[in-house]
């Protein structure tokens, strides 16, 4: 058996990739966690701003009560604990 | 420049070569070890702070190296079990790795051969024969006993033994 390695590289291939590898170090540097940050927080104002509104509007329009026994009937809860829910409100 | 900085950069002078051939005799083609390699020195950068000063550089760099590269033929083998390719293609990709194959005949049917090793053979198999590594920095590099790993190479020897045989 033969123990030569029967490869080769492009010309000037080891230059090359010298330099690509010593720029890792100022490459993973240069990674910085800004937009990462700045998408987190549009998501959690989107969200607070969102829970604003929903509270707002459902606050200005109070419920009726049938509005409140057809949410309790739809939510499948027995006519037991129903009448239970009606009493107590 | 940092201190840190300066011994990565001694590592990339006088290693990136001798682990681009660790690489290539592994995987085979010379796009996929330029790949992997940059994954391997991302690896090493983010390990720097916990290299012990104690512990031989070499010896770290192709553990991270061996890893990354058994990794890369676990995932390789399950894309191409995912695309019905058949070991025989894959043999022959590892092998006949175009356009910088400069072998002959002879040297194509033992790259062929030592394709279809199992990883973990193939792996002492290319540190013994191409890098002519001893056990023992080979037992360092894999965390393999001594004992292991000439079992492996004495099978993996005879694997290729009989595969250019058959297929001269």
């Amino acid at each position: 058996m033969k123990k030569q390695m029967p490869y080769s590289t492009p010309d000037g291939y080891f230059e090359g990739l010298q330099n690509r590898l010593a720029e890792i170090p100022a490459r993973r540097s240069r990674i910085n966690f800004m937009p990462y940050l700045a998408l987190a927080a549009s998501f959690a104002l989107a969200a607070l701003a969102g829970n604003y509104i929903l509270m707002k509007s459902t606050a200005s329009q109070p419920a009726s009560d049938e509005e409140i026994v057809e949410y309790l009937i739809d939510s499948g809860m027995t006519l037991a604990q129903l009448e239970d829910a009606v009493y107590d409100y | 420049m940092p201190e840190q900085e300066r011994f990565f950069n001694d590592l990339v002078r006088q290693y990136s070569e001798p682990l681009y051939w660790h690489v290539r005799a592994m995987v085979g083609s010379h796009e996929d070890t330029d790949d992997l390699l940059q994954e391997i020195f991302i690896k090493a950068w983010n390990a720097l702070p916990r290299f012990r000063g104690d512990s031989d550089p070499f010896t770290w760099l192709w553990r991270i190296a061996t890893n990354e590269t058994i990794s890369f033929l676990r995932k390789a083998r399950v894309r191409a079990a995912l695309t019905f390719s058949t070991i025989d293609s894959q043999a022959e990709r590892i092998s006949d790795p175009s356009p910088y194959f400069d072998g002959d005949k002879a040297l194509r049917a033992l790259r062929k051969a030592i394709a279809t090793l199992p990883d973990k053979q193939r792996l002492v198999f290319t540190m013994r024969y191409y890098e002519e590594l001893s056990y023992e920095q080979i037992s360092e590099i894999t965390g393999t006993s001594v004992g292991a790993l000439k079992t492996s190479y004495h099978i993996a020897y005879e694997k290729v033994k009989e595969f250019l045989k058959t297929n001269d």
